[in-house]
């Protein structure tokens, strides 16, 4: 990604300003930000759901915008921030939504289909034929990150997955969540607001703070060598916070 | 109606019910299904364009807004024609509202999440459409069909006005006949037929809905779940078998007559047109070996004229001062002689129609009071009128208050400023008079509600209204090729005088009884006083036991063609 800038109001002002960054094969990225800082924007560039004003994105060394975005799209798994489940598809037709669009023969699906809700902790006899609004919250995100992965996608995007699930919902889903990266090896970009989410699933961390890229890189080196005042803020602030909390307990 | 016991009202008129039922669906339906063919797609193209969706909703909804006789007159007079067509044409543009509508709205009311999901999965913008927004906006779409359908069964009674058929036919006769039950009769099945569809479309919403509860699931229930979602082709095959199997019921009614000719014939929608409609009828069918189409009530003058000039109806009874003035736009001319001879000539080069002979009343317009009120302010003539109009409520047929030879005719020679001025249905018109709702009408000398309900028809003194003598009108290729009707219709010339006339009128105004049972009784009369001068064509006699036979050639009485009668 190369100075990349998007504009809503065509220039006025910059949700993401000259943004750079390089994702490594097999890594998990998570872009951390508070609300508005143009972190959902800068995946949404990546599958060209939004597209850039300013900068070129390349994927696979390919500029996206020369390659055909819904084929860009089937190869990015996309789990969405408020989850996005089709209301009027059962949970199985949900999941092999993609492997359909791709022209997968029934057989494949089905069985894709019964793997993934299998891995996901769903048993699929027992779910497969349930419609979304008959499942809890964290079981419909669940749903959302397995027909992210259907069409076994080399990319994962993550827009705040777990952000609406109680805490420990959340805790357990991010378990199972590491527990598939080491399985699977995808690429994955995860957005969220949440220090702790941030420091447990990735394996780098880029802090967003409005539109402009603070500091990049692994959490030991974030946690020990902020590059900017409003990294060390962050987290001295939250360590704070944490330390309060424990003297009152 | 006194004369008849319910059951045997009922099942006399059950095959009928069943042939007008099927004509109803098949209008509703067919309407309905172009509506939906058109209303979809259109509502999806809307949703695409936007720009087109303000002029488009706004031409559609202004179509929504035309009364719907205002609608099918119009149609009527675009596509020169009569029927089932324009009925459909009307109905199908009054369902496309609820129908473009409810699918643009569906459409909108997906949410912007799960489209957004649809997208980012890396669905085209095709599979958005189709495998996302449709389907959720289904519900709300058939929604719009199924008030598209039960409004279109309501609106489809009106089109009996312009000889479609269906239920409203019977409601056009009953109005036409002030015979509530006959009205009933037409308006209990309309709307259990609406109930029907409303069910059956909301039956098939519900099966298509998923299934939610999984405790509920049993043998019987998903039985009951496929057969809602077939409900709407059960309806509709059942609806296509009793549209064609209609006919069949109707000839069952009318006996087994050997299959030959057909003459249509037409009529207005009051109960003199029927009756002369049902007199005509029985005598060509007695007469000759031709088979008679009756397409009663088709309404008022324009549209049995355009029938006549069409060719969808072969002959109809006309009165020569509507002919006159109303067709022909020529001034009024009191002379009945040269009115006659004018419109038979005018009718001949223009409309290549043909005049008979008259049969022997003249059925002018007559301006009527209450008699009390005639008593009590010593009024006789219309001029009496004139000083005490500006305190009198009127009532007019809706015709009359636009013919030349009516009210703004009327008003020209005498001095005639009415307090107020009501469009009335002719049925509507007497009873509105005797509650003292209106105090003037407009009423028709021939009719026996005159005399039976105490009114008082006044003098024409200044002779401002044309002679109104009923003639059939033929169309000349139709006598060409069947001169006995002539022969045939020659018979009735001149047999009723203004008196006759109002008898019979009076009949089923008054009494109760059926046109066609009116007429026949007359004809049986007629033949009985007249045996022994008839012995002319002994041979032509093919009416079997009940039925009156053969009547002499000649009419005896000569068309009297008197003034103006005024009763």
């Amino acid at each position: 990604m190369t100075q990349v800038s998007k504009s809503f109001d065509k220039g006025r002002s910059y949700v993401i300003k000259d943004l750079s960054l390089n994702i490594q094969q097999g890594e998990t990225l998570v872009l951390l930000g508070s609300s508005g800082c143009g972190k959902t924007t800068t995946l949404k560039m990546i599958n060209r759901l939004i597209e850039p004003t300013a900068g070129t994105i390349e994927v696979d060394g390919r500029d996206i915008i020369k390659q055909d975005a819904v084929a860009l799209r089937r190869r990015m798994g996309y789990v969405f921030q408020g989850i996005g489940l089709f209301p009027h598809m059962t949970v199985e037709q949900n999941v092999e939504v993609v492997p359909r669009l791709l022209g997968w023969p029934v057989k494949r699906r089905k069985a894709r289909t019964d793997e993934l809700l299998q891995l996901v902790g769903l048993p699929p006899q027992e779910f497969a034929r349930r419609f979304p609004d008959e499942l809890s919250g964290g079981q419909q995100q669940r749903v959302g990150v397995a027909r992210a992965l259907a069409a076994d996608p080399d990319y994962l995007l993550m827009d705040e997955p777990f952000g609406a699930l109680d805490a420990l919902n959340r805790e357990l889903l991010q378990q199972e969540l590491l527990a598939l990266k080491r399985e699977l090896k995808k690429t994955i970009v995860f957005v969220t607001h949440d220090i702790f989410e941030a420091l447990l699933l990735g394996d780098r961390i880029l802090i967003l703070h409005q539109g402009r890229l603070e500091q990049v890189g692994a959490k030991q080196e974030i946690l020990s060598r902020p590059a900017t005042p409003f990294v060390r803020n962050l987290f001295a602030g939250t360590a704070r916070q944490l330390a309060d909390v424990m003297g009152v307990t | 109606m006194g004369t008849e016991t319910l059951t045997g009202f009922v099942s006399e008129r059950l095959p009928e019910l069943w042939l007008r039922t099927g004509e109803h669906l098949m209008l509703t339906g067919c309407s309905s299904g172009v509506a939906m063919l058109i209303g979809i797609p259109l509502g999806i193209l809307l949703f695409r364009k936007t720009w087109l969706r303000n002029p488009a909703m706004g031409v559609i909804g202004i179509l929504q807004t035309i009364p719907s006789l205002a609608m099918l007159a119009f149609l009527l007079a675009l596509l020169h024609r009569i029927g089932a067509l324009p009925a459909i044409i009307a109905l199908t543009l009054y369902a496309l509202l609820p129908i473009v509508r409810n699918t643009l709205t569906g459409l909108e009311g997906v949410s912007p999440q799960v489209m957004e999901a649809a997208k980012g999965i890396g669905m085209t913008e095709g599979q958005q459409l189709r495998m996302v927004r449709i389907p959720l906006a289904a519900p709300v779409i058939v929604a719009g069909i199924r008030t598209a359908a039960v409004v279109g069964v309501g609106i489809a009674t009106l089109s009996a006005f312009i000889g479609a058929g269906g239920l409203g036919q019977f409601i056009n006769r009953g109005l036409a006949l002030s015979n509530t039950r006959l009205i009933l009769f037409g308006a209990i099945p309309a709307a259990l037929l609406a109930l029907v569809i409303d069910f059956t479309i909301g039956a098939f919403e519900w099966g298509l809905r998923p299934e939610r509860k999984r405790g509920s699931r049993g043998p019987v229930h998903a039985v009951v779940r496929s057969t809602a979602r077939i409900l709407p082709i059960l309806v509709v095959l059942a609806g296509i078998f009793v549209y064609a199997s209609g006919p069949y019921a109707q000839r069952w009614l009318t006996s087994f007559r050997a299959e030959t000719a057909k003459i249509v014939i037409g009529t207005k929608n009051f109960t003199e047109q029927l009756i002369l409609g049902e007199l005509m009828a029985q005598v060509i069918e007695e007469q000759t070996d031709l088979t008679v189409k009756r397409r009663f009530n088709l309404g008022g003058t324009m549209i049995c004229h355009g029938a006549l000039v069409n060719g969808e109806i072969d002959l109809y009874a006309e009165y020569t001062g509507t002919g006159l003035t109303a067709i022909l736009k020529t001034p009024p001319v009191s002379d009945p002689r040269k009115v006659l001879n004018h419109v038979r000539r005018a009718y001949g080069e223009r409309f290549d129609a043909s005049w008979l002979e008259p049969f022997g009343f003249n059925n002018t317009y007559a301006i009527t009071v209450r008699s009390d009120d005639a008593e009590q302010h010593g009024w006789r003539t219309i001029s009496d009128l004139e000083s005490a109009a500006p305190r009198l409520r009127a009532g007019f047929t809706a015709e009359f208050s636009e013919r030349q030879d009516g009210y703004p005719g009327l008003s020209r020679v005498y001095d005639l400023e009415f307090l107020e001025i009501r469009d009335l249905d002719p049925a509507i018109m007497y009873p509105a008079i005797v509650n003292g709702e209106v105090d003037v009408i407009c009423a028709f000398a021939t009719d026996g509600r005159i005399a039976a309900y105490g009114l008082m028809p006044l003098e024409d003194n200044r002779g401002f209204f044309p002679p109104y003598q009923a003639a059939p009108v033929v169309r000349v290729p139709c006598l060409a090729a069947h001169p006995e009707i002539e022969k045939a219709l020659s018979l009735l010339g001149g047999m009723l005088d203004n008196a006759a006339m109002q008898r019979l009128n009076f009949e089923v105004d008054g009494e109760g009884m059926r046109p066609a049972d009116v007429a026949r009784k007359f004809l049986e009369d007629k033949v009985k006083n007249r045996r022994p001068h008839q012995r002319k064509h002994p041979a032509k006699s093919s009416g079997g036991g009940g039925h009156w036979p053969v009547l002499s050639g000649s009419p005896c009485i000569e068309t009297p063609a008197p003034g103006r009668t005024s009763t």
